[in-house]
C-alpha cells in the first residue's frame, strides 16, 4: 500500500509472471540500466529499490521481483501482500506465458489489494519476429481486467522505465491513514505462512 | 547393465565381480590404481587425441576430463600403460619415474603456455562452449593436465598459469573454474558418451518418473527410469531392499527415501559408505529446496511429475556433485572454518550474537565454503551436513548475488518439514551473510540487522581482513617447517599474517620436497571430533595439479571409509604405502588426523611430524577454528 507523507510515497511494487519472461531483466534495467543475454533464474524473490519523480511527488518503489518458478506460486502471497502496484509479465514469444499471467490477474484480483495498480506488461518486444501473442489480444485483456497495458524490451530498454513511471502516475495519492511504521508486511494473520511448504 | 547385472541385497559384497560387460570396448580405466606417471603418459597423449578430438567433446568439466578421457588415452596408449605399471610395482624405482616425468613435462612445457589462454573459454556459459568448436589447441584442460608431476619448471609454470586464472574470472580456487549447470543435457540412455560418464546420479519417483539426471535430458531417460525403479520394486516386492549392486566395475547404489528413489552409476572405485553418503547429502539438496512435504504430492497423485517443481536448480545439484570429488565436508560431515585472527573473529561473532538476540534464528558469516562466524538462537543447533547444503545452495546461485534476496529454505536436519526464511547478501564477491528466520515476514527486520551488522563489519574492517586472508591463503604445510621452539615464543606461526611477496612465491619451488625433508608431509587433514569442524592445509607442490588431488581426496575418502567401517571395527591407526604416498591416519576420541606423505617417507617419522602437526593445530586453533560458540549437534 503506498504511503505518502511530504509527496514522498512508498510503494511497494511486485513482479509477477512465468519463468523466463524477463522479470529480473525489466527490473535491473529499470534499477541498474543494464541487461544480461543471460540471466539466471532469481530463487525466492529479489529485492530491490529505485525512486522515480512524477509530476507532484517522488515514489520510492520497493520491488520484490519473483521467482517464476512453480515451487514458489504457493508463497507468492508473502510477497504481493500489502502491495500498491504489480506488474504481471509474459513474454510475446510464448503463449503459455501469457495464460500464466492471466492466471496471475486473477488471483491477484482475487487475494490482493483491491486498490492495487496493474501493470500488464509484453516482454521480449524485440522480438518481433518470433511474436506469439498478438498486442491486440493482451491490450483487449488488460482493458476488461482494468490493467493498463505496454509491450516492452528489458534488452533495448523499450518501454521499461515508462512502465513504473506510469505506475508512480497512477498511485492513489491520498492515503486516508497512512501506516506510521511506513511497513506493512506484518499486519497479516501469522496463521498462514507458518510451516507453508512447498505443495501445501 | 542390468542384464549382466550381479543383485545382492546386501552391501557386504566385497569380493568383486570379475563380469565386465564393457570389457571388449574399454581397457581398465581406472585412474587411481594407476601410478603417477600416467600424467606423463597423458600428457604426451593429450596432444595426440585432442588432435583427434570431434568438436562437441567438451573438455571443461574436471571429472569429465579425468574420467572419461583418461580411459580414451588409455586405450590409445594401452602398451606403454601396462609398461610403466610394471616398473611401478617396485618403489625403488619411482625416482627414476620422477625424472621421466619430468623430461616428458619440459617437452611439453611450450605447449601448456601456449593453451593457457583458453582458460577463459572455460568461464563462457554452457550453450556456448557445446556449439563452440574446440581447436586442437584449444582444450582448456592440457593446460591443467600439463604440470601434474613435481618438477620446478613444471611448477613456476603452473604458477603462471594460476595467474592468468586470477585475472580472467577473479577466483584462485582450482575448483572455482569449473563451471556449474547442467552437462550435457542432449544425451539420453542411447548415446554412447552418456553410458560411458563415470559417475551418473539419477532422482526418480516411486512410479519410475524421473526427477533429475546429472547427465542428460530427464524426459528421455524415461526409460531407463523406469528400470531403475522395476529393480528397486522387485527387491522390495521380495521383503526385502537392495542397497548395491556390482556390475564388472560399476557399483550402483540405491537409497529409498519414502516416494523418493535416488541411484547412483559409478565406476569411480569409491567405496559404498562414501557415495550412500553422497546420495544421501543429494537428497537432503533436494529438500532443502522442497521441504519433505513434498512426500504429500506423491501421496495424491503417485504419477506426480516432480521435474518443474525443481526448475531452475540443475546448477544447485551439478555443484553439490562436483564438490563430492574435492570437499571432504561431504565425507567428513564437518565444517572448516576461514582462517582469521581470533580478535577478527570476535568482533564478527559478537555482532552476529547481537542480532541472534532479536529474532533471528541462525546467523552466518561466509567467505565461499568457509565460516567465518556462526551463531544460532538458543537451542537451535545447525548440523554441518545442512551448512554445507545451504551454502551450496547459496553459492552455485548467481541470482543471490544480484541483489538481496529473501528465499524459503529448508535445513533438513533441523526440520525437514517446514520452511525457513533465509535473507541472503552478498558483501563482495566471496563473502555473504545468510539470516535464517522462522517468520515469512521478517524480511524487513532482517534487512535491518544487516545493516548493523555491515557497519560493524566495515568499522572494525573485518571484510579486509577477510580479502587480504584470502590473497595470503590458508594453513602452509611450509609454514611447519619453523623450528618448534621458536614458534612457542614469536608469533610467526600465526596466520593472517601478511607475507613478503619474495616469501610466496619462494614458497612454491623450495616447498616441493615437503615438510621433514625428501621425504615429507604433502598435505594433511585435521578435525576436530568435539567441535564439528576441520581444518585442511593447503596442497604443497608435489601435488598441485587438479588431478594428483582428487585422487588424494579419493585416497583419504577411502581411508576415512576404512576407519569406520563398523564390519572391521574402528581403527585407530592406520599406515599406508603405496606408489604415491604415504597415507597416515590417526583416530583419536577428540580428533582425526588425516595426512599424506612422499611415497618414500619414514614410517617413525612421519609419525613424528603428525605429532608436530596436531601441536601445531593446537598452537593456532583459535585462528583456524570457530571456538565458544558450538550450535552445531546432531
Amino acid at each position: 500500500m503506498a504511503s505518502s507523507g511530504n509527496k514522498n510515497i512508498n510503494a511497494k511494487l511486485v513482479l509477477l509472471g512465468d519463468v523466463a519472461t524477463g522479470k529480473s531483466s525489466l527490473v535491473l534495467r529499470f534499477v541498474k540500466g543494464q541487461f544480461v543475454e543471460f540471466q539466471e533464474s532469481t530463487i525466492g524473490a529479489a529485492f530491490f529499490s529505485q525512486t522515480v519523480a512524477v509530476n507532484d511527488a517522488t515514489v520510492k518503489f520497493e520491488i520484490w521481483d519473483t521467482a517464476g518458478q512453480e515451487r514458489y506460486h504457493s508463497l507468492a502471497p508473502m510477497y504481493y501482500r500489502g502491495a500498491a502496484a504489480a506488474i504481471i509479465v509474459y513474454d510475446i514469444t510464448n503463449q503459455a506465458s501469457f495464460d500464466r499471467a492471466k492466471k496471475w490477474v486473477q488471483e491477484l484480483q482475487a487475494q490482493g489489494n483491491p486498490n492495487m495498480v496493474m501493470a500488464l506488461a509484453g516482454n521480449k518486444s524485440d522480438l518481433l519476429d518470433a511474436r506469439k501473442v498478438a498486442a491486440e489480444e493482451a491490450q483487449t485483456y488488460a482493458q476488461e481486467n482494468g490493467l493498463f497495458f505496454m509491450e516492452t524490451s528489458a534488452k533495448t530498454a523499450t518501454n521499461v522505465n515508462d512502465v513504473f513511471y506510469e505506475i508512480a502516475k497512477r498511485l492513489p495519492r491520498l492515503q486516508q491513514a497512512p501506516n506510521p511504521s511506513g511497513m506493512v508486511l506484518v499486519d497479516r494473520p501469522a496463521d498462514r505462512a507458518t510451516g507453508a511448504s512447498c505443495c501445501s | 547393465m542390468t542384464s549382466d547385472s550381479n543383485s545382492s541385497s546386501s552391501d557386504s559384497s566385497s569380493g568383486r565381480d570379475d563380469r565386465n560387460p564393457d570389457s571388449g570396448s574399454e581397457p581398465d580405466p581406472n585412474p587411481e590404481s594407476i601410478d603417477q606417471s600416467l600424467d606423463a603418459i597423458e600428457n604426451q597423449l593429450a596432444s595426440i587425441s585432442m588432435a583427434s578430438r570431434s568438436p562437441t567433446a567438451t573438455l571443461d568439466d574436471d571429472e569429465e576430463e579425468e574420467e572419461d578421457q583418461s580411459a580414451e588415452q588409455l586405450t590409445i596408449g594401452n602398451g606403454s600403460v601396462e609398461e610403466e605399471i610394471g616398473v611401478a610395482g617396485a618403489i625403488d624405482s619411482i625416482e627414476d619415474e620422477h625424472i621421466v616425468d619430468n623430461n616428458n613435462i619440459r617437452a611439453e612445457l611450450p605447449g601448456v603456455i601456449a593453451e593457457s589462454p583458453s582458460f577463459e573459454w572455460k568461464n563462457i556459459s554452457e550453450g556456448d562452449e557445446v556449439e563452440r568448436p574446440l581447436s586442437p589447441n584449444s582444450s582448456g584442460y592440457a593446460g591443467e593436465r600439463g604440470s601434474t608431476s613435481g618438477g620446478d619448471d613444471v611448477n613456476d609454470d603452473e604458477e603462471d598459469t594460476e595467474i592468468r586464472v586470477v585475472e580472467n574470472d577473479g577466483v584462485s580456487g582450482s575448483h572455482e573454474q569449473w563451471v556449474s549447470g547442467k552437462r550435457y543435457p542432449d544425451e539420453d540412455d542411447a548415446s554412447v558418451s552418456w553410458r560411458k560418464r563415470k559417475k551418473h546420479f539419477f532422482i526418480l519417483s516411486h512410479s519410475g518418473k524421473p526427477i533429475y539426471s546429472r547427465y542428460g535430458d530427464e524426459y528421455k531417460l524415461a526409460g531407463f527410469s523406469a528400470t531403475l525403479q522395476a529393480i528397486i520394486s522387485f527387491v522390495e516386492n521380495g521383503g526385502d531392499r537392495v542397497k548395491l549392486v556390482k556390475a564388472g566395475k560399476h557399483q550402483v547404489i540405491f537409497l529409498v527415501k519414502g516416494p523418493i528413489y535416488l541411484v547412483c552409476i559409478s565406476c569411480t572405485e569409491e567405496p559404498y559408505e562414501s557415495l550412500k553418503g553422497q546420495l544421501e547429502l543429494l537428497y537432503g539438496q533436494m529438500i532443502l529446496i522442497l521441504t519433505k512435504s513434498v512426500n504429500r504430492c506423491f501421496e495424491k497423485n503417485p504419477k506426480f511429475d516432480m521435474t518443474s517443481l525443481l526448475g531452475g536448480t540443475e546448477a544447485v545439484f551439478s555443484s553439490l556433485i562436483h564438490s563430492f570429488n574435492w570437499n571432504p565436508a561431504t565425507f567428513l560431515h564437518a565444517y572448516s572454518c576461514f582462517p582469521m585472527a581470533y580478535a577478527t573473529r570476535q568482533a564478527a561473532g559478537a555482532i552476529l550474537q547481537d542480532v541472534a538476540g532479536s529474532g533471528v534464528l541462525f546467523s552466518l558469516l561466509m567467505c565461499k565454503h568457509k565460516v567465518i562466524s556462526l551463531v544460532g538462537a538458543q537451542k537451535a543447533s545447525l548440523h554441518p551436513d545442512d551448512l554445507l547444503i545451504l551454502s551450496n545452495f547459496i553459492m552455485s546461485s548467481e541470482s543471490f548475488r544480484t541483489s538481496e534476496s529473501f528465499s524459503p529454505i529448508c535445513l533438513p536436519r533441523y526440520n525437514a518439514m517446514a520452511f525457513l526464511y533465509a535473507y541472503v547478501h552478498y558483501f563482495d564477491i566471496d563473502t555473504y551473510l545468510i539470516l535464517l528466520s522462522t517468520s515469512p515476514d521478517a524480511f524487513f527486520h532482517l534487512k535491518d540487522s544487516r545493516i548493523r551488522i555491515e557497519t560493524v563489519l566495515v568499522n572494525s574492517n573485518v571484510l579486509g581482513e577477510v580479502q587480504r586472508s584470502l590473497v595470503d591463503g590458508g594453513l602452509h604445510i611450509e609454514d611447519l617447517l619453523m623450528d618448534p621452539g621458536s614458534r612457542a615464543g614469536a608469533n610467526s606461526s600465526h596466520l593472517g599474517q601478511p607475507r613478503p611477496a619474495a616469501d610466496s612465491s619462494g614458497r612454491i619451488t623450495d616447498g616441493f620436497v615437503g615438510i621433514g625433508g625428501p621425504a615429507g608431509l604433502w598435505h594433511f587433514i585435521y578435525k576436530s571430533n568435539y567441535l564439528d569442524q576441520y581444518v585442511s592445509s593447503e596442497f604443497s607442490s608435489p601435488i598441485n595439479s587438479l588431478r594428483q588431488q582428487k585422487r588424494l581426496y579419493r585416497a583419504y575418502q577411502r581411508l576415512y571409509a576404512s576407519m569406520h567401517d563398523n564390519g572391521t571395527g574402528p581403527h585407530k591407526t592406520q599406515f599406508r604405502r603405496d606408489e604415491n604416498y604415504v597415507l597416515l591416519c590417526w583416530v583419536t576420541q577428540d580428533f582425526e588426523l588425516y595426512a599424506a606423505f612422499d611415497p618414500l617417507a619414514d614410517k617413525a617419522l612421519a609419525i613424528k611430524i603428525c605429532n608436530r602437526v596436531c601441536q601445531w593445530v593446537k598452537d593456532v586453533e583459535n585462528e583456524i577454528f570457530l571456538l565458544g560458540a558450538s550450535p552445531f549437534s546432531w
